[in-house]
């Protein structure tokens, strides 16, 4: 026969077993895992509370992969095929377990090099995004603080300036945040401008959020200021100047929000190519027209109309929109300018705002529970990894 | 802890399970990997009779903090051929469509090497650091696969 010919290798199993887990790469986690410098991958779930409080659809308890940049959600697949680990082994065993394999008058016949099976695994891990991927904003907007200081008008509502915390200290802040939400650091970082978050000393240090009206008031302020001081927002401007823009002339030691606040809202709406790492201080900025419009148009009708049942007119709505803006772009403001779903309207007269998790849900909800069913994972690695010595 | 971190490479390279010497890896040159992991797999199980103790999870535990290596046994199993392959020809590939897996003497598996679909990370606990940590000890793209019942054979 002439398999005889060919060399064969004793196969073996080793006791005991060692854990390992069998994850299935996509293209471009294979070739960031195999380049250079590959980075350091993290597994990420969502505190207990955060999971608790951000409901997903799709999987229970769950665990992310996260690149520095992209994140994954894993699936653990199960098999009835089982996966054996192999590694090459000197084989030290005795002839007369070797005669289970082969007939020992014939040395010649016996495997001179071993193979040993090391580890059995009965599911691989694999790596899908779901549809609409993953954003950080639903986790940052349980787990930020809510800035909202009851002041409708400006003047009420003052505070001490306080002492300004050094960048050390806030990136930390930030970051131990980050540590609990379950999506890779530049959507954590692109979630955390989305929201305008900021890091301020002021009671206690905390990471805070803006409400919707105090982010109306950022705005307002630096419509009135950059007008008194003739700053053109449409032109770079140096983010300091615009402070001294916001702040009283007369008053010097009140302040009437955290400068981390405007950073954080001039960060939100500053031109795409002047958005430097959260890490870095932003000095210049400018704002374009049509976005800033757009922005300032949402966040006043989430100021004033947050839900359905405090709907306002549609003309007292875009009045009061144009009179947020600097009076040269009144003209941008239009129903059509605003995000796709944005807005809902009870009747053909009255708008209301609609929170981006609820307009997400809407088109989510079809493929959810086909996806639910698949995904069962586990975020208790112990068990997963009982096996491993 | 809510996150853990998967390391891209191993912190041991040379194999903390290698003894004195790393063995010879006897497999086609395409099945080998820089650490000498493989990938095998079967329809069923393969059924070792376990050691003294029957729990296997508790003993793993046990032996875990340990690496003695003494504990360790090795039970064959079988032979596997590549009936096909030639390391003089390690370029053609067409040996790929055959493999054998003896159990004991007188079972065989037919069966193949794939490629697979996707590449797959081999991820195991890192040892040696306090946190729960992960890293990835290689990368295999082939599995030597074998999906049929094992047949019985005479003339080993």
């Amino acid at each position: 026969m002439s398999t005889q010919a060919a060399p064969s290798i004793l196969f073996t199993h080793t006791n005991p077993q060692d854990g390992f887990r069998l994850l299935e790469l996509s293209p471009e986690l294979e070739e960031l895992l195999t380049s250079k410098d590959a980075p350091v991958l993290e597994l990420k779930s969502p505190s207990t509370a955060l999971a608790q409080a951000v409901l997903d659809p799709a999987a229970q308890d769950y665990v992310n992969l996260c690149t520095p940049t992209q994140t994954y959600r894993i699936r653990q697949v199960q098999s009835s095929n089982s996966l054996h680990i192999l590694r090459p082994s000197h084989a030290e065993i005795s002839q007369a377990d070797i005669k289970v394999v082969t007939e020992d008058e014939d040395p010649l016949s016996l495997p001179s090099e071993a193979v040993t099976a090391i580890a059995k695994c009965s599911s691989t891990l694999e790596l899908h995004i779901p549809p609409g991927g993953f954003s950080a904003v639903p986790f940052l907007e349980k787990s930020l603080r809510l800035y909202d200081p009851r002041a409708d008008d400006g003047d009420v509502a003052m505070e001490a300036e306080s002492a300004p915390l050094d960048a050390k200290r806030v990136r930390e802040m930030r970051e131990r945040l980050w540590r609990d939400i379950p999506v890779s650091e530049k959507q954590c970082a692109s979630g955390w401008m989305e929201v305008c978050g900021f890091v301020d000393s002021g009671e206690e240090i905390a990471c805070w959020r803006p409400s919707a009206r105090a982010r109306l008031r950022v705005w307002k302020r630096v419509v009135e200021g950059s007008v008194l001081q003739g700053i053109d927002l449409e032109k770079q401007f140096l983010v300091r100047d615009l402070w001294r823009a916001v702040l009283d002339e007369d008053d010097e030691v009140e302040v009437p929000f955290p400068r981390a606040l405007l950073e954080a809202v001039v960060r939100r709406i500053c031109v795409e190519e002047e958005r430097v790492d959260l890490r870095d201080e932003i000095k210049w900025a400018s704002f374009d027209r049509v976005e800033c419009t757009q922005w300032v148009g949402e966040t006043y009708l989430a100021a004033t109309a947050p839900i359905s049942s405090s709907a306002i007119g549609r003309s007292e709505f875009l009045r009061g929109w144009k009179d947020c803006l600097p009076e040269s772009w009144r003209a941008e403001a239009a129903l059509s300018k605003l995000k796709n779903g944005c807005y809902s309207s009870p009747d053909p007269t009255t708008i209301f705002f609609v929170e981006p998790s609820q307009r997400q849900q809407a088109s989510k909800t079809s493929s959810a529970p086909a996806t639910a069913a698949k995904a069962k994972n586990t975020r208790n690695w112990h068990e997963l990894l009982k096996g491993s010595r | 802890m809510p996150t853990i971190k998967l390391h891209p490479h191993c912190s041991s390279p040379a194999k903390a399970t290698a003894t004195d010497s790393t063995p010879n890896n006897p497999l086609p040159t395409l099945l080998q990997t820089p650490s000498g992991l493989a990938l095998l797999e079967l329809q069923g199980t393969i059924n070792v009779p376990s050691s003294g103790n029957e729990d296997e999870d508790s003993m793993m535990d046990s032996t875990s903090t340990n690496n003695d290596l003494a504990s360790t046994f090795e039970t064959p199993i079988g032979k596997l051929m590549f009936p096909d392959y030639s390391i003089h020809n390690p370029d053609d590939t067409r040996w790929m469509k055959r493999a054998y897996l003896y159990v004991g003497r007188y079972q065989r598996m037919t069966g193949e090497v794939k490629k697979l679909p996707r590449p797959i990370a081999v991820l195991r606990k890192r040892r040696g650091s306090e946190e729960e940590e992960l890293e990835v000890v290689e990368i295999v793209r082939y599995k030597i696969f074998f999906k049929s019942r094992p047949e019985p054979v005479t003339n080993v």
